[in-house]
């Protein structure tokens, strides 16, 4: 099945008469996720440089009202349909990251799991990769997201349609008179997109990483980083929170926001102790979490590739460094 | 790769069974407030229809709230029919507000987090528990357990000890209620007037009594250099590092593994502990 993209407006507006609709719009140029007005152009030609995982894991989520006065607590609650439209590969992938997290682990977390169940992903494969994109080395392809509800694929003037899933399904019915069979020939082939840049990241790095907690390396490689904690923000798989009130009088809010281990009062305790008390400590556990840690707890690795925070970090800290290192190192001393 | 740590999904339920939000406290009334030492007190909660807010097993923890304050995850420290309490020490701004509530106040609870002491494990073995400082808080929930359950269990040691007399917590239980059931060994770091007891530091008194590590399990909490010196003592007196057992403390935000605050390695503190053997621990990176 294919769309054309001369049908591509229309498409959207049918999906806005059943959700809201998120998609890349430019902002000075840059692609960045909004709500769609039914309007805008989206704007497809990169990747966003904020991750969507606002849509799930908001930056701010009011959680509950309560009154100290009354005793009383109630829940807030969004269950708002949302549908990306534009989604890549790594973002998708970063998604059923997150789902991990919020939905194992022991709990369900009944903030996301409302959200989650709310969205519908329409995966755009990529056309090209950018310089700091290492997703394949991560894997993943930039080809196809199989954990998106429908991924298209830019073939010119049509994009191909698949879908993955139930609520994919739905799509294409609401779709189908829009749609219409592959022709034979594309103005341009898809699915052949190759990722230049990339890390090393072999199947042990987990036991590899573990092993060198200790190693002199995390001082070096941690020297030049600020505990800016942007790495953290725009990273699509981050999710530490924090979470914190907004009184007014008797009454108040309690809400969740985001926060980063890189930031130098993450971890420090009541009384004054705090178990990782510099950058070393700090970067080293970013790292691990990331390429380590999740993957024992979940099996899979928490960095997806998108190399936001490669392009980002003001201070040029670079996570496929570690990686190389890490794989390079153990192989030279044996 | 090694095998993955996935835990089975846990429901957060409330008193009847009904699932729940796990990050939503009920409002609960502080229905007894003790004063343990200058700077400890014991809060006693209960919901306002009379009700404890969970049943927690020991060791396990509740994040109590003031709300418009924040909120802290303090270990449980007994709990009987219709209340649990929690004994908290003053350290920081939260803590602060705890100790300057009154009876009868409102704060939040959620929980209860965590895993407990292996109390299914430790059936049938005789129990020493060390504390010392405020660390006999959480120690003391598995003690009340021990009592309660006296068959399942052989013979009950308390050794604690505090820098000083006022600095004992728990004196109507560690003088009056358990010495009749258990025995009770109390020092305190210096003599001062009218203490007749024993004096000196915990390690040594540890050493002193010359426990046997013969089908016994140590349940040890307290400062951290205490912890330290401590097992170097049992270590010395023949004790496995399998059979000793401790708390940990993190700052944690959640109490469900979610946040990222508390983890060490892979573990989330909250989650995957309090309680965890010295020899876990030792599996454990070195950021506690
Ligand atoms: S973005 Fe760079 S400088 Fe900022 S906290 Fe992350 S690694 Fe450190
Ligand atoms: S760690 Fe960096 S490259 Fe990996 S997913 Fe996060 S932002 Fe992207
Ligand atoms: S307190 Fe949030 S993960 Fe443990």
């Amino acid at each position: 099945m294919e769309l054309k993209k001369d049908k591509l407006t229309e498409a959207l507006l049918l999906l806005r008469g059943a959700s809201n609709v998120i998609l890349p719009v430019s902002n000075d140029g840059a692609p960045v996720f909004k709500l769609w007005d039914g309007v805008a152009e989206p704007c497809l030609s990169a990747n966003t440089s904020l991750p969507p995982k606002d849509l799930l894991f908001p930056r701010s989520e009011k959680m509950y009202d309560y009154n100290v006065k009354t005793g009383n607590i109630s829940e807030i609650s969004s269950n708002k349909k949302q549908t990306v439209f534009g989604i890549r590969p790594c973002d998708v992938r970063s998604i059923e990251n997150l789902d991990h997290a919020f939905l194992e682990s022991g709990y369900t977390d009944s903030y996301y799991k409302t959200r989650r169940d709310g969205l519908t992903t329409i995966a755009l494969a990529c056309t090209e990769t950018a310089r700091t994109c290492f997703c394949d080395s991560m894997g993943l392809s930039p080809n196809d997201a199989p954990g998106a509800d429908i991924v298209l694929n830019d073939r010119g003037d049509a994009y191909t349609v698949k879908s993955n899933t139930e609520k994919g399904e739905e799509i294409t019915r609401l779709w189908k008179s829009l749609l219409s069979k592959e022709t034979g020939k594309a103005s341009k082939a898809s699915g052949s997109v190759v990722c230049d840049f990339k890390a090393r990241a072999d199947k042990d790095l987990p036991e590899k990483l573990v092993a060198r907690f200790d190693d002199p390396m995390w001082d070096k490689l941690s020297k030049a980083c600020l505990g800016c904690g942007c790495c953290s923000f725009i990273c699509p798989t981050c999710y530490c929170f924090d979470i914190g009130r907004e009184n007014h009088g008797a009454s108040g809010t309690a809400f969740r926001c985001w926060d980063s281990c890189m930031f130098s009062d993450y971890s420090r305790m009541a009384g004054g102790h705090d178990p990782r008390p510099s950058k070393k400590e700090r970067l080293r556990n970013r790292y691990l979490h990331k390429l380590a840690y999740f993957n024992l707890r979940y099996g899979v690795t928490l960095c997806v590739g998108c190399g936001r925070c490669v392009d980002k970090c003001p201070a040029n800290l670079d996570v496929t460094r570690a990686m190389d290192i890490i794989s390079e190192g153990v192989r030279a001393d044996g | 790769m090694a095998e993955s740590i996935r835990a089975a999904n846990i429901e957060a339920k409330n008193a009847d069974g009904r699932a729940v939000n796990p990050l939503l406290p009920c409002m609960c009334r502080v229905i007894r407030i003790t004063e343990e030492t200058p700077d400890v007190k014991t809060f006693r909660i209960q919901t306002p229809d009379g009700a404890k807010p969970f049943d927690p097993m020991p060791g396990q923890l509740a994040m109590l709230s003031v709300m418009g304050v924040g909120e802290a995850m303090f270990s449980v420290t007994a709990k009987d029919d219709d209340w649990i309490e929690s004994s908290i020490k003053k350290v920081g701004q939260l803590t602060e507000a705890l100790h300057s509530l009154s009876e009868g106040d409102l704060i939040g609870v959620r929980g209860p987090y965590g895993n407990h002491f292996p109390v299914e494990d430790i059936k049938g073995k005789d129990l020493l528990f060390v504390g010392g400082g405020i660390g006999l808080a959480p120690v003391r929930s598995l003690i009340r357990y021990a009592l309660e359950h006296r068959e399942d269990y052989g013979s009950l040691d308390v050794l604690y000890g505090s820098r000083s007399y006022g600095d004992l917590v728990f004196k109507s239980d560690i003088f009056e209620n358990w010495p009749s059931r258990c025995n009770v060994h109390i020092t305190i770091d210096n003599a001062e007037d009218g203490w007749d007891g024993h004096v000196g530091f915990v390690p040594t008194y540890l050493e002193e009594k010359a426990f046997s590590p013969e089908n016994k399990a140590v349940v040890l909490c307290g400062p951290p250099i205490m912890i330290k010196f401590c097992l170097a003592s049992l270590m010395k007196m023949g004790f496995s590092k399998e059979n000793v057992i401790t708390t940990l403390e993190m700052r944690m935000k959640c109490g469900v593994g979610k946040c990222g605050r508390c983890n060490i390695g892979s573990k989330y503190v909250c989650l995957d502990g309090p309680v965890f053997t010295m020899s876990e621990l030792d599996d454990l990176p070195d950021e506690k």
